[in-house]
Order: structure tokens, then C-alpha cells, then sequence
């Protein structure tokens, strides 16, 4: 499910508070400084670092690492 | 390591005491969860669990063990809050969304008046006037008002989810996971800040007041309503009476679960009493810091302003 559009307005990532772009294919919300994306799961973002994975790491891992 | 512990060392420059532990500021090795001592760690993961396994009974315990009063407390923070049409509000820990939803409903009947005061002055319109004024204004009840609900708990939020879409909430409405303490929004972007019966349950209420102080705009406004402490003896005797001999059996008979509502009680007794709390929102920055009991300090609304 996608997230609602006005909610992507205010979304930027928790630890650089910088922007994130929407990856419309994996659905997650990329931040290509850090390498890394939130998911969103049942159309709501998860914005918090442990759920967030590399992004150069392919497959989405369990208990990803942090930055 | 994680991020955030790294990061911790770097936000503090203040010493680490037991007792500054306990009020939940510096990261102590130590912390309290309820009567109980643990690591920071521990702590957060306990409450996670306490949230997760209450999730769907939440609502039920609260009319059971406040008597509905809870209700009320709402209602008052959502008067005091009064938003007028256009606000931008991020309700902290608003996990199964009673805040959210008063919120939309006020701003909705406030809009309503406006256009019925913008009707009445225009006494001359045609019947082709008045029909086209309310198909602008049908796409606009909210006006532009919206609500980003914040939790970290996944549990909450997919209960006020479905409570939204039982109830018919949709305009207006957005949901988040995310920690209170590291907040997924960019600065000055809310016009009012609430936390209703939440920041207990953050292991840093430092930092969560650090970055409802960073989200909110300058003139925005911070609201907390919370358990507090009760001054006067006699109630106070009667309200531990109540707590720790009732409410846990509440507890077990309706959710099931002993554990998770001495936890509740017992973090109410933790919980910086009323001026400390108003020490902490200005150590974070606000302005004109008041607080306002409730039932004799039950509950307690702190207010303050980003200015």
C-alpha cells in the first residue's frame, strides 16, 4: 500500500533529517546520502533506523545495521 | 553499536546521576520500568511489549479503569487546544488515535460555523450561487487541517488505523511509526505538538521534548497531557488504594494481562510530579510554560510555546 501523498511532504529521515525520495517499486523511502530506506508496510512509513536497510545491501535483511 | 547510542555521548553535556536517570534524562546505565530497575535497553523493549500485547484491548481499559474519565481529559486538551481550520498537527504517541480523531472533528464543526455565518451574510445569492458555493466549500470540511499521528509502536497504530476506517476517518489523516525521541519530521514544519498519555512511556523525555521543541514553528504550540501527581493526602491515599489494588485486577480480568497494568500504575508513580515536568519543557526551550490539574492532579496538561 502506498503512503498518503500529503504525509510525504513532511517525512525526512530520522537520524539526517534530510529528504527522502519515494521508490515506488520496492516501496520505500530512500535516502540516497546514507544509503539507506525506510519501508512502509500496510501504507505506513516505519521511520524509525533500526527497520531501515542499505540500500546496496540487495535483499531487504533482518535486524539491518546501522550507518 | 547503534546510531543512537552513538549520538547520545554527543547531545549530552550534562553529567549522568541516578537520580536524573530515574527522570528520565541523561542514559544512565540504570532506568526504571515501572518499580523495577533496568538498562535503557531493556526498558524500551519492555515497554514495546507492554504496548503490543495491549494494543487491541487499549480502549476498553481505559473507559474500565478511568470510568471514561479519559474521555473528558480529551476533550478538555482538545478545548484548550482549540485549532481553528488550517492547522498542522502531529499527535505524539497518539497510537489508536483518540487525540486524531477529536482533532477532525473539532476543526470540522468550526468549519461548518464559518460557512454558515459566510452563508448568511450572502442573503442575496441565487440558488446557482449557493449550490456552487457548497460544492467548493464540500471538498474543503476540513479546511486544510491535518493530523500526522506519531507512534512507535506498530500494534497501536494498525488498531487506530482500523478504528479510523470503522469511524469513517480518512481526510486529514496520516500515520507514522516513528520514536518520539528522534522525530522523522523536518523543523518548524507543526503548528501544535501533543502527547497524550505517552510521554511516560519515553525512555529519553529530554530528547523527545528536544525535538517537539525542532518540529514545532516558531509561535507553535506544545501540549502534554499526562498522570501527575496529587498533592492533597487523603485523595492521594485513595488514588494509590484505587491503583494498585484495582487496577491491576481490571487489568487481568479484561485484557489478560496483570503484568502490563502494574507497569501502568507504577510508572504514574515514577513520573516527574508537575513542576518538575514544567522545569523540563522550559529546559527544552519553551515559553510560557503553564500546567493545569485535573481532577486534582490526576492528570495534568502542560502547556508551552515555541517562541
Amino acid at each position: 500500500q502506498p503512503p498518503e501523498p500529503s504525509l510525504l511532504r513532511f517525512l525526512v529521515c530520522p537520524l539526517s533529517k534530510r529528504p527522502l525520495r519515494y521508490e515506488e517499486a520496492t516501496n520505500e523511502l530512500i535516502n540516497e546520502e546514507l544509503g539507506i530506506a525506510y519501508p512502509i508496510i500496510d501504507g505506513i512509513p516505519n521511520m524509525v533506523p533500526e527497520a531501515a536497510r542499505r540500500t546496496h545491501k540487495k535483499p531487504p535483511a533482518e535486524g539491518a545495521e546501522q550507518p | 553499536v547503534r546510531l543512537w547510542r552513538c549520538r547520545c555521548p554527543a547531545l549530552l553535556s550534562r553529567p549522568a546521576g541516578a537520580l536524573r536517570a530515574s527522570r528520565g534524562l541523561a542514559a544512565g546505565p540504570e532506568m526504571h520500568f515501572g518499580f523495577q530497575t533496568v538498562t535503557e535497553e531493556e526498558r524500551r523493549e519492555k515497554i514495546y511489549q507492554v504496548f503490543e500485547s495491549v494494543a487491541k484491548k487499549y480502549d476498553v481499559m481505559n473507559d474500565s479503569m478511568t470510568l471514561g474519565i479519559h474521555r473528558v481529559w480529551k476533550d478538555i486538551l482538545m478545548h484548550k487546544m482549540n485549532p481553528c481550520p488550517g492547522t498542522l498537527l502531529l499527535d505524539v504517541a497518539g497510537g489508536t488515535g483518540d487525540i486524531a480523531f477529536r482533532f477532525i472533528n473539532y476543526v470540522r464543526s468550526v468549519r461548518q460555523r464559518q460557512l454558515q455565518r459566510k452563508l448568511k451574510h450572502n442573503q442575496n445569492l441565487s440558488w446557482q450561487e449557493i449550490f456552487e458555493s457548497y460544492q467548493k466549500d464540500k471538498f474543503n470540511s476540513l479546511g486544510d487541517s491535518q493530523v500526522v499521528v506519531c507512534d512507535i509502536n506498530r500494534e497501536m497504530l494498525k488498531v487506530g488505523k482500523q478504528k479510523a476506517q470503522h469511524l469513517g476517518y480518512s481526510e486529514g489523516l496520516s500515520w507514522v511509526l516513528g520514536n518520539a525521541e528522534e522525530l522523522p519530521f523536518d523543523d518548524d514544519k507543526f503548528d501544535v505538538y501533543t502527547i497524550a498519555f505517552g510521554i511516560r512511556n519515553v525512555t529519553r523525555i529530554d530528547l523527545a521534548l528536544q525535538e517537539a521543541y525542532r518540529v514545532l514553528k516558531p509561535g507553535g504550540r506544545f501540549l502534554c497531557l499526562e498522570f501527575s501527581h496529587v498533592s492533597n493526602p487523603i485523595l492521594s491515599r485513595l488514588y494509590d488504594l484505587y491503583s494498585f489494588q484495582v487496577i491491576p485486577v481490571l487489568g487481568e480480568v479484561i485484557a489478560g494481562d496483570w503484568k502490563s497494568y502494574q507497569y501502568l500504575v507504577e510508572s504514574i508513580r515514577r513520573f516527574p510530579p508537575q513542576e518538575e515536568l514544567k522545569a523540563m519543557i522550559e529546559d527544552a526551550g519553551f515559553f510560557k510554560v503553564h500546567y493545569e490539574n485535573l481532577n486534582f492532579g490526576i492528570v495534568a496538561i502542560h502547556s508551552g510555546f515555541k517562541l
